[in-house]
C-alpha cells in the first residue's frame, strides 16, 4: 500500500514534486514574510526605545499599535 | 461626506485593525494544520484515481486553487485600484501592497504545477495555448504591478502607476476565464460552474474545496502579516510626531 502512495501507477513523481514544490515555496514564503515583519517591529521598538521617557508615555497611551508592539516585546524578554 | 468617510476608515484601519490582524493571525495558526492534515489526507489518500488520469488527477488539488485564488486576488487588486482613483483612501493601496506578492506566488504555483500536470496528460511540460499564455501574461501583469511600486520612490506617484497597471491588467481575467471557451485548447473545459451543474463527483470536490480552504487561509495568514508590516513602516515614519 505504501509503496502504491508513493509510486501512484507511474505518476508518483509528478503528484509529489507538484505537492512539494506547493509545501515548500508556501514555507518559504511564510518565514520570509515573518521574518521581515519582525524586522519592522524590532526597528520600530527601537525608535521608540529612543524618544524622552514622557513622550514615549504619551505615544503608548494614545496609540494601540505601540502599546502592542512594546507589550510583546516586554513578554519576550 | 467623503472627507469623513476617509477619515473614519484611517481610524478604523490603522488604529483598531492592527489588534483584530493579531487576533485573526493567531486564530489562523490554531486551526491551519488541523485543515492542512485533513486536506492532504483527503487529496492524497482517500479521493480516488480518475478512470482517464490515474492518480495524475490529484495535482488538480493545489494547481486549481492556486489558479483560482491567484485570478481572485488580481480581480480585488484591479478592483481596489477603481475605488483607488474615485476615493483617493491611502488604505487600498496598502492592501493591494500586501496582496499582489501573494497573488503572485500563486500564480507561479499554478504553473508550475500545471506544467506539472501536462507532463503525464498532454506529453508536455508547456504550450503557447490561450489558457497557459493568459495565465502567463497574468504573472507578467503580477510581476510589472510589484515592480511598480518598488521602483517608484515617490508614494502618490507609485499609488498612480500601480493602479493603471491593475486595471489594464484586469482585461486579462475574462480572457483566462474564456480561454478555453473562445479557443481551441490543450486545456480543458472548467468542470466547476458557479451557474449550472458542475461535471465533477462529490468524491473529488470534497478535497478540492478543502485545499481550497487551506489556501485561502494561507493567503489570509501571508496577507494580514504584510498588511501588518505595512502599518509599522508607516507609523515608524510618524513616530516623531506626536
Amino acid at each position: 500500500m505504501i509503496t502504491q502512495l508513493i509510486t501512484m501507477n507511474g505518476h508518483g513523481i509528478y503528484v509529489w514534486a507538484s505537492f512539494a514544490v506547493v509545501l515548500v515555496s508556501c514555507s518559504i514564503f511564510y518565514f520570509k514574510t515573518k521574518k521581515t515583519l519582525k524586522k519592522y517591529e524590532k526597528e520600530y521598538l527601537i525608535e521608540l526605545k529612543k524618544l524622552a521617557e514622557v513622550d514615549r508615555q504619551i505615544l503608548l497611551k494614545k496609540s494601540k499599535i505601540a502599546n502592542n508592539i512594546y507589550a510583546s516585546s516586554n513578554k519576550a524578554n | 461626506m467623503l472627507w469623513y468617510f476617509n477619515e473614519m476608515l484611517k481610524f478604523f484601519f490603522l488604529n483598531n485593525i492592527y489588534i483584530i490582524i493579531e487576533k485573526i493571525i493567531n486564530f489562523i495558526n490554531s486551526i491551519f494544520f488541523i485543515i492542512l492534515a485533513v486536506g492532504l489526507t483527503f487529496a492524497l489518500l482517500l479521493s480516488p484515481p480518475d478512470y482517464l488520469q490515474g492518480d495524475t488527477v490529484r495535482i488538480m488539488y493545489v494547481h486549481v486553487p492556486s489558479a483560482w485564488l491567484a485570478i481572485g486576488c488580481y480581480a480585488f487588486i484591479a478592483m481596489l485600484s477603481i475605488f483607488n482613483f474615485i476615493f483617493n483612501i491611502k488604505n487600498f493601496f496598502l492592501i493591494n501592497k500586501s496582496l499582489a506578492p501573494i497573488g503572485l506566488l500563486l500564480t507561479c504555483l499554478a504553473i508550475i504545477t500545471g506544467s506539472l500536470w501536462g507532463q503525464p496528460t498532454w506529453g508536455t511540460w508547456w504550450v503557447w495555448d490561450a489558457r497557459l499564455t493568459s495565465m502567463f501574461f497574468l504573472m507578467l501583469f503580477y510581476i510589472i504591478y510589484i515592480l511598480s511600486f518598488k521602483i517608484i520612490k515617490k508614494e502618490s506617484l507609485a499609488t498612480k502607476v500601480s493602479s493603471y497597471i491593475a486595471i489594464i491588467g484586469s482585461i486579462n481575467l475574462p480572457i483566462i476565464k474564456y480561454s478555453v471557451e473562445w479557443w481551441s485548447t490543450l486545456h480543458q473545459p472548467a468542470s466547476i460552474k458557479i451557474s449550472g451543474s458542475s461535471t465533477i463527483h462529490s468524491s473529488m470536490l470534497t478535497p478540492l474545496m478543502l485545499m481550497l480552504l487551506v489556501l485561502l487561509l494561507y493567503c489570509a495568514l501571508i496577507f494580514l502579516m504584510k498588511y501588518k508590516t505595512e502599518i509599522i513602516r508607516i507609523k515608524r515614519k510618524n513616530i516623531n510626531r506626536l
